[in-house]
């Protein structure tokens, strides 16, 4: 067990980021704080993406020298998969920040509990 | 040819609903003449129905296997013959009732529409169809429960939904399982489900019985889920209350005959535990709706309570199981669905003439309105069981049933139960007579004078009044129907 | 034939490219382009179900010029098609129904970037019913996030976008789930596309290696799909949302958003998962414990509420958990039970709302039941529409909940541990609904004395019909349920 950890470490980095960043958005109240919790989730899978793509001695997939053999280059897709990643994910980091404004600018706080209870308080 | 079984069901059902859409009438007589004529040609077309056709119909397929299909037996045509009878003569009564009311127009609709769904139920030929109808047959006779909209009768209403309801689901978790293990969900005698399956589930099928009857025994008013009755019936106007307590509560026992006699199978019950179960609870409801009743001081709650007790009169000659105490039930659904539509229909003469609710207000009433007291006493008589009438024929082949089943304990407790219930449903039916025409010394005679209804009120009284004694006088033809069927299906 | 092939992907691209022209119209020019986009992704969808319905096979649609396993894909059978077809009409509908409703609720200004979100969310829901590939099924779930997002808050009042914030919490650690879910499935098995995914893991599972991996992994994939889908517990988020934000919104995403994430569930059990080796693993039993908490608690919360739209929001709760009871059964019997209340419950219940709003604005905009007293004889019809959905909603024979709770007790009976379990909840279930619904239908019938005027239909024609077709579609699934579970059987037959 422990060699295999040892072996994928990087992969399991990865993981504990992923339940750091989890947890973070599930539980913290501060909206910034929720925010940096979901990119450090995302961040996560990408390092996941990332080292699952990496060959240990292949370089990157450009071919030079027409050298077309697999065995001279590391797999693409998965950079390509964290580039798509990224993108969605700075779309929606800057969704919930437009949001984060808003609720800041109407009731004066960052702390998701307290905004619920003065929207109910401003409902009455 | 069997495509004239779907006008009686729909002729109505659409009237009422164009009805409801409708605007107001003009004249009361037009919206009078338009319901009594669907009335008459929908009662025609299904007692034509009764005689002319012998096959089925099939209406639609819900889905593959489970095909809306109706079809008349023996059980489908009686209890059709009744329900056209009932529903007429109230309906005229109706129109003279009605008149001072809000909202007639409302209540003629659903009147009509409900009578297509009950007409839908009992030519209904498989249980899809048969729960189909029920659980419309609630909904859309809520709204008769509904109708002055009083505070009273809405949670009346609700409780009347909610019970029936539970219960429908109750009988809905047994409609799955004998859809699932039966040959045909079609009405069959003697069972749709082989014996083999039945001994090999044996617990399920019993469990699955006694929620079947429990939940359809919830619209006869079975104890223990009985509680709506007496608030449902009484807040409805009078005639919706009469046909509520008469025939409504009948389609309870036509499931529960249907289930029992048709599906399951009597082989299957005869001597298990939900015979036991379901006898005492019938014994159990006759008697404490009798003392219930007793016990109630204004009349229509009474009459209501009444009708919980002899609803298992009715319940407790199908659980017996033995051909004489089917015959006696239904002999006895005929009898009680006339009689308590009388009796209603007279309390509510009273109360439209008078305003009297309370049976202490009625003392010297007989003066007054002679020929309502005298219907009403000649249908008391016969609920009582006194002979010839009615009652008396039904229930001495529910006795003598009981007695030749054989049953160790029930075969007597049965009989002295129906005597000690019949002795109280004298005690609480007969004060409105006694009181009614000998009010005592020193009593003002006048308060009552000359409140003898109309003619639209009083010919459905004496119809009623006639159909008791006559029943009672010449029983032979429908025994020999009923004993036929019972043989089939015992 | 061969041209309806460019369908899917077509209708795809139609619903992208009107969302862009979109943002440089007026709210006017916004909203016919929709309607067509809508109407012509009805037709496009229409023919594409006929294809596949008459040859009874999927077809598998190659996007650019890489094929298996490099491409990307779309693939379609009849299932899918009928989907499309469905989530259209539905959409056109609960539009249809709130259009009056949103003018006066949100800014004009602003109105074209409500049907941009529209459509928007069309494509993304059309690309979840269609797509064979698993990560642009990702990036669609998060489009599909980010439009549903925009549908709560665009009247911008601050429950509403509390709401979406809340929403917005919810569906993306939902999401995060997914996404590190295929990321270990693309571990495991080296692929992306779904056929090529599940060959990998047929042979994993023959093998018997990586056994607990592939368990966490489809626990990862589901449980962030039933967050997203707002399965019990993980709906605390969906009372506000549907609640507090304008009519059309609610109906559109209670009746398609989570369906969407149900459709691409289901899509990923029988294509990537393989609907045996879903049976085999435990998750199946997790799901109907929660399918069956969820159809008791969400009528237990439904009945405490005393606002109109939330009650009828805590009853989607309900609903969602007899979708995921019905896979927890593991019959192919229960799915299609399942994918048939998918049906009946996005009809009922964008009706029900659309027809709640109609009462709520004859009640001078209240919510709470006291108010609402006698508002069905105000607005006939939504009194008649919102009586037909509560029928259904109760299980009256004729309308459609009626047959998804025979099919679903049909499926039950077929699995002898479940049974009880099922049968009982459903009873139960089925009689708190009785209680909240009826309870509602009798309020809204009970006469009260002229506080508010009424509003006839001819104020509001377009409402009218729209509710006259949402009864109509209702009774139609009720009645004519045999030809749509087969259709659904044959469908999912292809699926795999």
């Amino acid at each position: 067990m422990g060699g295999h950890l040892l072996a994928n470490y990087a992969e399991a980095v990865a993981i504990l980021l992923f339940g750091i960043g989890f947890t973070n958005l599930l539980l913290q109240k501060n909206m910034i704080k929720k925010i940096i919790g979901l990119n450090i989730m995302d961040t996560a899978v990408y390092l996941f993406l990332a080292e699952k793509g990496y060959i240990a001695g292949h370089i990157a997939p450009i071919v030079v020298n027409g050298d077309v053999s697999p065995e001279t280059y590391i797999n693409p897709v998965p950079s390509g998969l964290v580039l798509t990643g990224i993108v969605v994910s700075v779309s929606v980091t800057a969704l919930m920040l437009s949001l984060t404004i808003r609720l800041y600018r109407r009731y004066h706080t960052l702390d998701l509990d307290e905004i619920s209870i003065r929207v109910k308080r401003e409902e009455r | 040819m069997e495509q004239l079984l779907l006008w009686p069901v729909f002729c109505p059902i659409l009237a009422g609903i164009a009805l409801l859409f409708k605007k107001e009438f003009k004249q009361r007589k037009t919206l009078l003449v338009f319901v009594g004529s669907i009335l008459l040609v929908s009662g025609i077309l299904a007692i034509y129905g009764i005689f002319a056709v012998e096959g089925g119909v099939t209406l639609f397929y819900l889905t593959k296997t489970l095909p809306v299909y109706f079809k008349l037996d023996m059980l489908g045509k009686f209890f059709t013959f009744v329900v056209v009878i009932v529903w007429i003569l109230a309906g005229f009564f109706s129109f003279e009732y009605m008149k001072h009311e809000k909202n007639e127009k409302r209540y003629y609709a659903f009147y009509l529409i409900v009578f297509g769904v009950l007409i839908g139920l009992d030519f209904s030929g498989n249980l899809i169809t048969m729960y189909l109808f029920y659980e419309f047959m609630t909904l859309t006779s809520m709204p008769l429960v509904l109708h002055n909209q009083s505070r009273e009768a809405v949670m009346a209403a609700l409780k009347y939904l909610f019970f029936s309801f539970a219960g429908a689901y109750m009988a809905l978790f047994g409609v799955y399982f004998i859809s699932r293990y039966g040959t045909t969900l079609e009405f069959t005698a003697g069972g749709v489900i082989e014996a083999g399956v039945l001994q090999q589930h044996s617990a399920l099928f019993l469990t699955v019985t006694m929620c079947m009857l429990i939940g359809f025994g919830v619209k006869a008013g079975m104890f223990p889920l009985h509680a709506w009755l007496p608030a449902a019936h009484p807040v409805a106007p009078g005639p919706a209350s009469a046909v509520l307590s008469g025939i409504i509560v009948k389609g309870g026992v036509l499931a529960v005959i249907r289930v029992v006699y048709q599906l399951i199978g009597v082989e299957f019950l005869r001597g298990s535990i939900v015979q036991t179960v379901w006898m005492a609870l019938t014994l159990i409801t006759v008697f404490m709706g009798s003392m219930l009743a007793f016990r109630e001081p204004v009349l229509k709650k009474r009459l209501a309570y009444s009708t919980v007790s002899q609803l298992s009169y009715i319940l407790f000659g199908l659980s017996v199981m033995q051909p004489q105490a089917l015959t006696g039930s239904l002999l006895h659904v005929a009898a009680h669905a006339f009689i308590k539509t009388a009796l209603f229909l007279g309390a509510s003469a009273v109360i439209y003439r008078t305003g009297a609710t309370r049976v202490e207000d009625l003392r010297g009433i007989g003066k007054g309105m002679p020929v309502t007291i005298w219907c009403y006493t000649i249908v008391s008589l016969g609920l009582i069981g006194i002979p010839p009438l009615s009652g008396f024929i039904s229930k001495w082949y529910l006795a003598t049933g009981a007695l030749d089943s054989g049953m160790a304990v029930f075969s007597w407790l049965g009989p002295v139960t129906l005597l000690v219930s019949a002795l109280l449903t004298a005690g609480y039916l007969l004060p409105v007579t006694m009181q009614g025409f000998f009010p005592g010394e020193g009593y003002d005679w006048k308060r009552f004078a000359g409140k003898e209804p109309s003619y639209l009120m009083l010919v459905p009284l004496l119809a009623l009044a006639v159909l008791t004694i006559l029943i009672g006088v010449l029983p032979n033809g429908l025994t020999e129907e009923f004993a036929a069927f019972a043989a089939q299906v015992m | 034939m061969e041209i309806i092939k460019n369908f899917p992907c077509l209708s795809i691209l139609l619903c992208m490219f009107a969302a862009i022209i979109s943002s440089a119209l007026k709210g006017r020019g916004a909203r016919w382009l929709n309607s067509f986009v809508i109407a012509a992704v009805s037709v496009l969808s229409f023919a594409v179900l006929y294809l596949t319905i008459t040859t009874k096979e999927s077809y598998v649609y190659v996007m650019g010029h890489f094929p298996a396993p490099f491409g990307n894909e779309i693939r379609f059978g009849s299932l899918e098609a009928g989907m499309a077809l469905f989530f259209c009409v539905i959409m056109m509908l609960s539009l249809n129904g709130g259009r009056k409703k949103l003018l006066l609720e949100i800014n004009p200004a602003k109105e074209n970037l409500y049907y941009i979100m529209v459509d928007l969310l069309l494509s993304s829901l059309l690309a979840l019913v269609y797509t064979n590939d698993l990560f642009t099924a990702y990036v669609f779930v998060e489009i599909n996030t980010i439009s549903a997002c925009g549908l709560i808050m665009i009247t911008e009042r601050g429950h509403t976008i509390e709401a979406a914030t809340r929403y917005m919490i919810m569906s993306l650690l939902g999401s995060g789930l997914f996404l590190i879910g295929i990321c270990l499935l693309y571990d495991l098995t080296g692929h992306l596309l779904m056929s090529n995914i599940k060959a990998g893991i047929d042979a994993i599972v023959a093998n018997g290696t990586y056994h607990t991996p592939l368990l966490v992994t489809i626990a990862l994939i589901v449980v962030g799909l039933a967050i997203k889908s707002a399965l019990f517990p993980f709906h605390a988020w969906l009372p506000n949302a549907y609640g507090y934000s304008t009519v059309s919104s609610a109906a559109i995403l209670s009746s398609l958003v989570s369906k969407g994430y149900i459709f691409l569930l289901i899509k990923i059990i029988y294509r990537v998962i393989g609907f045996d080796t879903f049976r085999d693993s435990k998750i199946i039993n997790v799901l109907f414990v929660f399918g069956l908490a969820g159809m008791i608690m969400g009528s237990l919360s439904a009945i405490r509420e005393n606002d109109i739209r939330r009650m009828i929001s805590f009853s989607s709760v309900a609903q969602i958990g007899y979708i995921y009871m019905g896979f927890g059964l593991g019959t192919a019997v229960g799915m299609v039970a399942s994918v048939f209340h998918m049906l009946s419950h996005a009809a009922t219940k964008s009706l029900l709302f659309v027809s709640g709003s109609g009462l709520t604005d004859v009640s001078g905009g209240h919510k709470e039941f006291l108010e609402l007293t006698g508002s069905a004889y105000r607005n006939i019809c939504a009194g008649l529409a919102f009586t037909v959905g509560s029928l259904s909603m109760v299980g009256i024979p004729v309308f459609s909940g009626f047959v998804s709770k025979l099919l679903f007790s049909q499926a039950a009976i077929l699995n002898e541990h479940k049974v009880l379990p099922t049968l009982i909840a459903l009873a139960i279930s089925t009689i708190l609904n009785t209680i909240y619904f009826m309870k509602t239908v009798i309020r809204i019938y009970t006469p009260a004395h002229g506080k508010y005027a009424s509003a006839s239909w001819k104020e509001n024609p377009a409402y009218a019909v729209t509710l006259l077709l949402f009864i109509i579609l209702n009774v139609v699934l009720g009645m004519c349920s045999q030809p749509i579970t087969d259709w659904i059987a044959q469908g999912l037959s292809v699926f795999a």
